[in-house]
């Protein structure tokens, strides 16, 4: 096969990989190529129609389509090469990829720097091994919005929803204007994991009730879904069956959370985070190989896509610098890996050198519960480095917390960077 | 042929020979009838062949230490496994035998798996052996340590049975066979001119009749028998592991047979590696009511659950992944066995009905043994009624190399030949729209989602159809010329997206 030279290859051509590739192209890197699976950039963007996206990045109020457009406009501009209708069949340590599509076949391609931004996934009906039969109308929030804002299509008029996150609250409102009925929405947890403008917005201005501590424990209908079981779930939010009651649908609309999508890291041997199902990554936000970076939702699952655009400028930057030797690769490495005390999941980066990288670095992570007036922190042993206060913190938005280098002071080789929510 | 006559009919048809159903039994009948010249037609009530008992099982092919000494059960599975090699070469279906192990946790069901071993003997299954603790590690790797012993079968296998059942079904069509889809039997009577089979697509009939009706084939033979049958489905849930655990595990492992409180036993749970790379692990057994209700249950899948939580450890795999991977549950599904209350196949011409057999309560290990049932009884009856060979009959159905399984070099090759090839609709399994075109245009074509999911692999993966649902939607969509909303998970009305969305000033 022939290859051919890159300096940077991207994987994926949603809100990730066209924001880092703007930033390394920025940072003087021209030969840079795109693989995009579907035949258009912009990825889920592309059918999110509602507003609410860009407030932190462009100070504006748009659609998920003019984001997009945003990003689109700024690509076309420069001649970072754009190849769609293209999967990435395989990656390796080496930075060797195979690629495929219809137009051009089986190509291969040697890149100086990868970075990673394939998104994510949802997760399905089988994994939650929901029980019942198997008929039409389950399906995931992302296809539902796909089939309705893409294609044209309604999947349903009386639909049922499990999850009110962000997607399944927007999907709610959305069924709601194209004319179907949203029953209600069951949410396992005893609030919702949504944005509190999505509560108000989606579901309580349309008259949609949010069932909260509510699960799906069953599903009906032999070809097209008939109805679904729902039961009110304890405290460790096992289903308590004497409340199951039926109710009357034809659509089980799931919204029920997102994976990073991975597959090709995983092939490559790229070490996986357990918690977050992205890849283990240092300040810069580079894999455990070297010069392969990873950002937006395959890294880490994000709350808006602001935030993916952001992180993915660091990738596409530090990509750049590796490439150009700018990494101060004399200095020995200093890391410190971070951990996840009480209240917080996932924390983003898994490691900080302190000896390189810019010298702020961004903790990204998640509550795990509710909080109310809280303090985030970041300590080392009794330590702390750095804290913030918070009047409130929920799952379903992102915390974050700036550290500077010159803070962290001396620790031992084993110490870690243990980032908590107090209340 | 013509290609277009499968889905449709009305009127009065004669055929020399109908089979009722397509599963294992009536694909394996159907494909030894095409050896002879004949004009068969096969009746099944689904949207697709396969579309019952044999579409959700454990894909395993038993060796036939565990059927009784002496029943049909022991005699067919034994000669149906070893027909095994050469019908999957012939189909271009993957076959691997595997072996299979039964292990122990106490010294009480090490004696159980004694009377296994002779059991197995009597049974005539090719090197059935009693392993200790020992042995067991050097032939299945390291169990845990509650694990005395084992029965080790290397004649059990594995296969994958709709894919099977659908190459027989596709291989008995090349051969000359019609495919009734849709179609019912709603009645049957026994005329001079022969069986008049009344069905929702009217009127078959036929001088000779195979009853493969799998859970229905009690209601086919009470048509037409004073010798009523009694078939009882019996339910189990499994649970399906990401392709992420491939190559992990190498056995099927079996936990020792538990006996059931009304009196025999059941082969219990079982861990089985695919020969797709997914992992199922199942299943309970319960008796149920309704015979096509493949609904999971919560008892069922909890029961699975919770004993791969508990026993993860006694399975070698537990070395490198020690606890259950929770997370790598895809997805569950649910099947029936056609259990007879006579608790053994009933195989033959039914006393006081001429020309009308039985291929009845083929449950476990009956994908295994039909074949080799079907061999057996369409040889018999081609001997009663001196069939005439077929000579143009070609056992080989080829189907081309999966886009998953090629190297490079063989990818760029089948891209010259098909850009489609170039265009990955599955990302999960791998699967192009060159493969789903070939499912669409396959000699018994696959119009809905789950037909081409069955001949593809195309939303089987971790991702469920996330991805690749509404394209191959569009795709079945463009190829047939079946509007969108028209298109169907499973036939009937499961119509995936039935409406448009609302033009403005609509609402």
């Amino acid at each position: 096969m022939i290859m051919t030279d890159v300096d940077i290859a991207i994987v994926g051509g949603g809100c990730a990989g066209m924001s880092a590739a703007l930033s390394a192209y920025g940072h003087g890197i021209r030969n840079i190529v795109i693989f995009e699976r579907n035949s258009y950039l912009g990825g889920v963007l592309k059918q999110c129609i509602h507003n609410g996206f860009g407030i932190h990045k462009f100070r504006e109020d748009l659609t998920g389509t003019q984001y997009a457009a945003k990003l689109i406009d700024d690509i076309v501009k420069t001649d970072i090469c754009i190849k769609t209708d293209t999967i990435v069949l395989n990656i390796t340590e080496e930075k060797e990829i195979v690629a495929v599509s219809s137009k051009e076949g089986i190509t291969g391609y040697r890149a100086k720097s990868i970075i990673l931004a394939m998104g994510c996934r949802e997760r399905s009906r089988g994994e939650l091994m929901i029980p019942g039969s198997r008929p039409a109308g389950v399906l995931t929030a992302g296809v539902a919005q796909r089939y309705m804002n893409i294609e044209g299509y309604l999947v349903g008029k009386k639909v049922f929803i499990l999850g009110s996150g962000d997607i399944g609250l927007i999907m709610a409102r959305q069924f709601v204007l194209e004319g179907a009925e949203v029953v209600a929405i069951a949410e396992v947890m005893p609030y919702s994991g949504g944005l509190a403008r999505n509560i108000v917005q989606c579901a309580e201005d349309f008259g949609i009730p949010i069932y909260y501590n509510t699960t799906v424990t069953g599903i009906v209908g032999k070809k097209r879904v008939e109805g679904v079981f729902i039961s009110d779930v304890d405290e460790n939010r096992k289903p308590v069956l004497s409340t199951e009651r039926f109710v009357d649908c034809d659509t089980l609309m799931l919204s029920v959370g997102l994976i990073p999508e991975n597959e090709i890291a995983f092939k490559a041997g790229i070490k996986l985070s357990e918690k977050t199902g992205g890849p283990i990554v240092d300040d810069m936000l580079q894999t455990d190989i070297d010069g392969i970076f990873s950002c937006g939702n395959c890294l880490h699952v994000h709350d808006l896509v602001d935030f993916v655009s952001i992180e993915s400028e660091v990738a596409g930057k530090n990509s750049a610098m590796y490439i150009l030797d700018k990494i101060k690769k004399d200095k020995k490495p200093l890391v410190i890996e971070t951990n996840d005390g009480e209240g917080v999941s996932g924390t983003v980066p898994h490691r900080i050198d302190l000896n390189k990288g810019e010298e702020e670095v961004t903790l990204m992570f998640r509550p795990n519960s509710k909080f109310r007036s809280c303090t985030a922190t970041a300590r080392i042993n009794d330590r702390i480095i750095s804290s913030k206060k918070m009047p409130v913190a929920v799952p379903g938005e992102m915390c974050e917390l700036k550290i500077n280098k010159n803070d962290f002071g001396p620790f031992e080789k084993n110490d870690k960077l243990t980032v908590e929510i107090i209340p | 042929m013509d290609r277009n006559i499968l889905f449709f009919k009305t009127g009065v048809s004669m055929y020399d020979a109908i089979v009722i159903g397509s599963g294992v039994s009536g694909a394996s009948v159907a494909r030894e009838l095409s050896r002879y010249k004949l004009k068969i037609a096969v009746l099944e009530k689904g949207d697709d062949v396969c579309s019952g008992t044999s579409k959700g099982n454990s894909a395993v092919v038993h060796s036939g230490y565990d059927a009784r000494y002496g029943t049909n059960k022991a005699h067919y599975n034994v000669i149906g496994n070893a027909m095994y090699d050469n019908l999957c070469h012939e189909l271009s279906v993957p076959f691997v035998r595997n072996g299979t192990i039964t292990y122990a946790l106490s010294e009480e069901e090490v004696e159980k798996l004694q009377e296994l071993t002779e059991n197995a003997k009597k049974n005539k299954v090719p090197g059935v052996k009693l392993l200790n603790r020992k042995e067991l590690e050097e032939v299945g790797g390291d169990f845990g340590a509650e694990v005395c012993g084992g029965l080790w079968a290397p004649t059990g296998g594995v296969v994958c049975p709709y894919n099977l059942v659908i190459a027989m079904c596709e291989n008995a069509a090349e051969n000359g066979v019609e495919f009734f889809l849709n179609t019912e039997v709603n009645h049957i009577e026994k005329e001079a001119i022969g069986y008049s089979i009344k069905t929702n697509r009217g009127e078959f009939i036929s001088k000779i009749v195979f009853n493969c009706a799998g859970t229905h084939a009690d209601e086919m033979n009470n048509f037409v028998s004073s010798e009523k049958l009694k078939i009882i489905p019996r339910k189990g849930n499994y649970l399906i592991l990401d392709r992420k655990l491939s190559g992990k595990v190498k056995n099927t492992i079996f936990q020792a047979p538990k006996k059931l409180p009304g009196g025999g036993h059941t082969k219990g749970m079982v861990m089985v590696p695919t020969v797709d790379g997914t992992i199922i692990l199942g299943c309970d057994s319960t008796d149920v009511d309704d015979k096509d209700d493949v609904s999971t249950t919560r008892e069922g899948i909890e029961a699975v659950y919770q004993y791969f939580s508990e026993n993860w450890k006694n399975f070698p795999v537990s070395r490198e992944i020690p606890e259950f991977p929770k997370k790598m549950i895809i997805s569950s599904y649910a099947g029936l066995r056609a259990h007879s209350v006579t608790d053994d196949f009933i195989i033959g011409e039914v006393k006081d009905a001429e020309g009308f057999f039985n291929m009845a309560g083929i449950e476990s290990p009956g994908l295994t043994a039909a074949p080799a049932i079907a061999a057996e009884l369409v040889s018999e009856v081609s001997k009663k009624y001196i069939f005439e060979i077929n000579p143009a009959f070609n056992p080989l159905r080829k189907i081309p190399k999966q886009f998953r399984d090629m190297n490079d070099e063989e990818r760029i090759k089948a891209l010259e030949r098909d850009k489609n090839y170039g265009k990955i609709i599955c990302r999960c399994e791998e699967v192009t729209k060159a493969e789903i075109l070939q499912a669409i245009n396959s000699i018994i074509p696959a119009k809905s989602v789950n037909a081409i999911k069955m001949r593809t692999r195309a939303g089987m993966g971790r991702c469920q159809g996330g991805y690749c649902g509404p394209e191959i939607v569009s795709i079945i969509s463009e190829e047939t010329g079946i509007p969108i909303t028209e298109i169907t998970l499973s036939g009937e009305d499961s119509f995936i997206v039935p409406y448009e969305t609302c033009i403005p000033g609509e609402i």
